[in-house]
């Protein structure tokens, strides 16, 4: 439930988006995995906003740059895969799965990956995700061991490909439960590796994801009339307080554009401040939030 | 009865018609994000008409550059899409550069952006719009 104390109006906002109630799409909480023969698909809808939350693979990068070495303990073993029963379990530790995934194969834990991939390929069938991680996408995987950037690619694609085979079918709830198990895995890595190295990047990152956060629960918002959705969302929320207490100031710069290279240079800055007891707080609330997902 | 019966049989054959539209031209679009790029693991496509906008809410972070990628049709040029930061300042627009199917955005801090994408009303009145985003570091 909400906390009784307002802390602050982001999270109130939010709260008041899930009140005012949003278009229900994919409204099955036990997805069966059929497209609806009654309901034009999802890509026919016009209006409303969609949201993008960053790879967990970026942040898995920046981990490894950071120096902080690998550290299996943190990673959701591949061979619980077998406790997820509910289309809602399965969905997120797809997500979940998908974070460990590009985790190890950041750290050249090859072998590992493959363990991950064979699970995520379950989870995937189990939950009639076709075209996305066959053997075929196993066996690339494969052949480009050692070559990360390919190994990562490969990963995203499946998943990007998985994510529009659910947004054609209007389970767009599926999809929305992998991308937030995805992003509290990766949430769940940086804060639990910030606990043992006060690398200021991570810390960074940890409060840059006060926006993500925001769109996240927004993408969720839909569902908020499923229980297990609302718990989640509830959830979130909880969360979404604690990171209310991160500042992040914002400077506009004018952008720089390289025409002959097809780039723009963003030059605008962010600055997030972020004290330890917040840290700690917003550590406490995705451990306990990642715990209950991956089913510790 | 049997008029329900076949505008819900319009409607599915217009669903899997444009499902199928759209996975045609997010394949092309891939094709321009290069494999130095690694995919973001998200699919975006919408169903646009006339100027109407799609908008996509986006974090990008910092110390990366991203290459997005907005196609419609079969043909580069038919989709126009901009990035603003959360004051709406505009950061990039496409239609400044040509209708440039492609386009990369350095980040040197992480920002919370929306992107805008209608379609090219020179060329396409409606048609699914999609976009591809993939990243290096």
């Amino acid at each position: 439930m909400f906390r009784n104390t307002i802390k602050g109006l982001g999270p109130v906002a939010l709260a008041a988006v899930l009140l005012a109630g949003c278009d229900p799409k994919g409204k099955d909480g036990e997805d069966k995995g059929d497209a609806k023969s009654d309901t034009v698909a999802t890509i026919v809808k016009v209006g409303g906003s969609m949201f993008s939350i960053p790879s967990p693979v970026q942040t898995a990068l920046l981990i490894e740059r950071s120096g902080i070495g690998f550290d299996k303990n943190i990673l959701n073993p591949s061979t619980k895969v077998t406790n997820y029963a509910t289309n809602y379990q399965k969905a997120l530790n797809l997500g979940v799965y998908g974070a460990d995934v590009g985790y190890v194969t950041i750290y050249d834990q090859s072998q590992e990956a493959l363990k991950y991939l064979n699970s995520i390929r379950k989870l995937s069938d189990e939950l009639g995700i076709t075209g996305a991680f066959d053997q075929n996408t196993v066996k690339r995987f494969e052949a480009n061991f050692g070559v990360r950037d390919s190994m990562l690619n490969l990963v995203n694609v499946a998943y990007r490909n998985s994510d529009a085979f659910l947004k054609d079918n209007d389970r767009l709830n599926v999809g929305s439960l992998i991308i937030a198990g995805g992003w509290v895995e990766s949430l769940y890595f940086t804060t639990q590796l910030a606990k043992k190295k006060k690398d200021q990047a991570i810390i960074t990152r940890i409060g840059e994801q006060k926006y993500t956060l925001n769109n996240l629960i927004k993408m969720l918002a839909p569902y908020n009339d499923q229980p297990e959705y609302k718990a989640l969302i509830d959830d979130l929320i909880e969360l979404a307080y604690d990171f209310d207490a991160v500042d992040i100031q914002y400077t506009y710069v004018k952008p720089v554009v390289d025409v002959a290279n097809k780039t723009t240079t963003i030059n605008s800055s962010t600055k997030v401040v972020i004290t330890d007891q917040h840290l700690a707080e917003i550590t406490k609330a995705v451990e306990a939030l990642r715990n209950k997902i991956v089913g510790q | 009865m049997r008029k329900t019966l076949m505008i819900l049989g319009v409607i599915s054959a217009i669903s899997l018609s444009a499902s199928a539209q759209c996975d045609s031209i997010a394949n092309l679009c891939a094709k321009h994000v290069v494999a130095s790029y690694i995919s973001d693991g998200q699919s975006y496509r919408a169903l646009l008409f006339n100027d109407q906008p799609a908008e996509f809410q986006s974090t990008f972070y910092g110390g990366a550059t991203y290459r997005i990628a907005g196609c419609s049709g079969f043909t580069d040029g038919n989709l126009l899409f901009s990035v603003y930061d959360k004051e709406h300042n505009l950061l990039f627009s496409n239609a400044e550069q040509k209708n440039a199917p492609y386009w990369d955005l350095k980040f040197g801090s992480t920002l919370d952006c929306t992107i805008e994408a209608t379609l090219n009303s020179a060329t396409l009145q409606s048609g699914c719009g999609v976009l591809v985003i993939g990243f290096k570091q």
